[in-house]
């Protein structure tokens, strides 16, 4: 019976706990609500706004194949649909150079953040680990725009700034996130290894590593996707990216040419997602 | 000495493990090629006298003995050296599941192998470290799946990985800790019978923990009985009685039910 009681008492104690909890969160929402004054009467457009909107919507029924009549165009503009397909390459190859370079730095700095492989050296090498997750903390608390603002600054319009831009945060977040998949892996396979006289850094090369790795390859894929919707945006500010072209079309109210831009956009993603599901199905280290 | 040292020799040992008593004052002799069968209640002791064989845990008191060589005097890399000449199979989950059969049984000789030999093997392995694994393979039935993944394989064919990688370590020793539990009884058997005719071609001693006690009185002329991290009993099969069998198990039958 006293036991019995023990638990209710431990229970309430818990639930109380998480009572205070959401109460604080459910406040804080609240709060940011009535900060910025947000009562509904925002959603609605004034003046002209109702006019662009539905305009806007209505052209992505019919995605423009060719250049909209209006605003002006160079004699040697390229035909539309190759000026799309020249935004999505230069997209992609941002993106591509940005995640390769992550993922290498990425494996680097992830394996020297996981406290796995750091496990049975002394203790004095904790301040390596954690100097290595603080930096990468810092690099991924600033935003990929935030670093190209600073970057452009810094070197201009080369690719180098748009490249570093997004390579700096992404290493930053997958390195924490590598780190922690190795950290988590399922230690048996790695306990047997070291039973019958593999090393620790043996083991962790060839248990933890190779058991981690499809995750790894999958997370990486879908920060690839990521990358490239960076990249995208990154174009406003003057890359040759889709996000430039899209900017400009914008801008000239070319509503039609913008839907063609997103539609193409959204395939390319589609595009990558069942690649990476394909490899990822057939993925043997 | 005239008599060659014992495989495996405890004395006194206590182990302890999150301030609990595991082993009690354990002193036991298994000799080199012989074929012993631990068995006993889950929580008796089994997995823990296992890892004392190896070094893997250290007793608060007493000692081991490896071939008359004791543990706790061994360097680092000594120890090591000495546990890759011992064959461990475990219940389950010990391979690693996304690599082929083939770089699993290969990294049997992490061990033994220099760090590039041993990268080299496991990233691009050797045209006749893979005719050496095929044939480790098909002794233990599976040749076909050289090369298939792992985890493609069903619980019994990864326990044969298991004992293929342990082959591989050309080991004196086998050690394996409940090798079956995940297995269906039919495939137990038939995995129990090959390890025991392994254990006598390469003239192995064999250590195995079984839940079971009739593939324990089936293929093993020694029994070892754990309880409470004593022995409970020890001698051949025949003479273990339906007392000493409840004995055994009473603890289980009382306090957990049904067991694991």
């Amino acid at each position: 019976m006293a036991r019995a009681a023990d638990f209710a008492g431990l229970g309430g104690k818990e639930s109380s706990h998480r009572v205070r909890v959401l109460t604080g969160i459910l406040a804080a929402g609240i709060l940011a609500f009535l900060g910025l004054g947000l009562d509904g009467s925002g959603l609605l457009s004034k003046g002209d706004g109702a006019v662009l909107v539905r305009e806007f919507f209505v052209a992505a029924l019919q995605p423009a194949l060719d250049y909209e009549s209006g605003g002006y165009l160079p004699a040697d503009a390229p035909p539309f649909l190759l000026k799309v397909a020249k935004g999505l390459w230069g997209t992609l190859v941002y993106a591509i150079a940005a995640i390769s370079l992550s993922f290498v730095f990425g494996m680097l700095l992830g394996v020297l953040a996981s406290e796995s492989f750091w496990a049975t050296r002394g203790k004095a090498w904790g301040v390596v680990r954690w100097s290595i997750r603080i930096s990468l903390t810092a690099m991924r608390s600033i935003h990929e725009l935030l670093w190209a603002l600073l970057l452009l600054a810094a070197l201009g319009l080369s690719p180098a700034a748009a490249v570093l831009a997004i390579f700096i945060p992404y290493t930053g977040t997958l390195a924490k996130v590598f780190s922690e998949m190795l950290d988590e892996s399922d230690p048996r396979p790695s306990y047997a290894l070291s039973q019958i006289g593999a090393s620790q850094s043996r083991v962790f090369l060839f248990a933890r590593l190779p058991r981690t790795l499809p995750d790894i390859a999958a997370y990486t894929f879908y920060r690839f996707e990521c990358a490239v919707r960076s990249s995208a945006v990154l174009g406003f500010f003057g890359f040759t990216t889709v996000g430039l072209y899209l900017k400009q079309s914008f801008e000239n109210l070319h509503y039609h040419e913008v839907w063609t831009y997103l539609y193409a956009l959204i395939l390319v993603v589609l595009v990558l997602e069942a690649w990476s599901a394909q490899l990822r199905r057939r993925f043997v280290v | 000495m005239t008599t060659p040292p014992a495989a495996f020799r405890l004395s006194g040992v206590d182990v302890q493990l999150g301030g609990k008593p595991v082993l009690q004052d354990l002193s036991l002799e298994i000799g080199a090629g012989e074929h012993v069968a631990l068995v006993g209640p889950s929580g008796a002791g089994k997995t823990t006298l296992l890892r004392a064989f190896t070094g893997v845990i250290g007793p608060r008191k007493g000692y081991v003995e490896v071939d008359g060589v004791r543990l706790d005097q061994l360097k680092p890399e000594e120890l090591r050296s000495l546990r890759s000449q011992i064959g461990f199979v475990h219940q389950d989950h010990s391979l690693v599941p996304n690599l082929r059969v083939s770089q699993n049984v290969v990294a049997g000789r992490l061990g033994q192998r220099g760090f590039l030999s041993a990268l080299r093997s496991m990233m691009r392995t050797k045209k006749e470290d893979l005719q050496e694994v095929h044939q480790i393979l098909e002794r233990v039935g599976i040749g076909e799946k050289l090369f298939q993944r792992t985890d493609s394989l069903s619980g019994g064919q990864q326990q044969r990985v298991a004992l293929a990688r342990a082959l591989y370590q050309q080991p004196t020793c086998l050690l394996a800790d409940e090798p079956v539990a995940s297995v269906d009884p039919a495939r137990a058997r038939s995995l129990i019978r090959l390890m025991v005719e392994l254990a006598k071609e390469d003239g192995w001693t064999l250590v195995v923990s079984l839940h079971n006690l009739n593939l324990a009185r089936d293929f093993f002329p020694r029994v070892l009985g754990l309880r409470h991290g004593k022995v409970a009993y020890d001698g051949p099969p025949s003479a273990l009685c339906e007392e000493q069998i409840h004995d055994l198990y009473h603890l289980e039958e009382t306090a957990f039910g049904e067991g694991r």
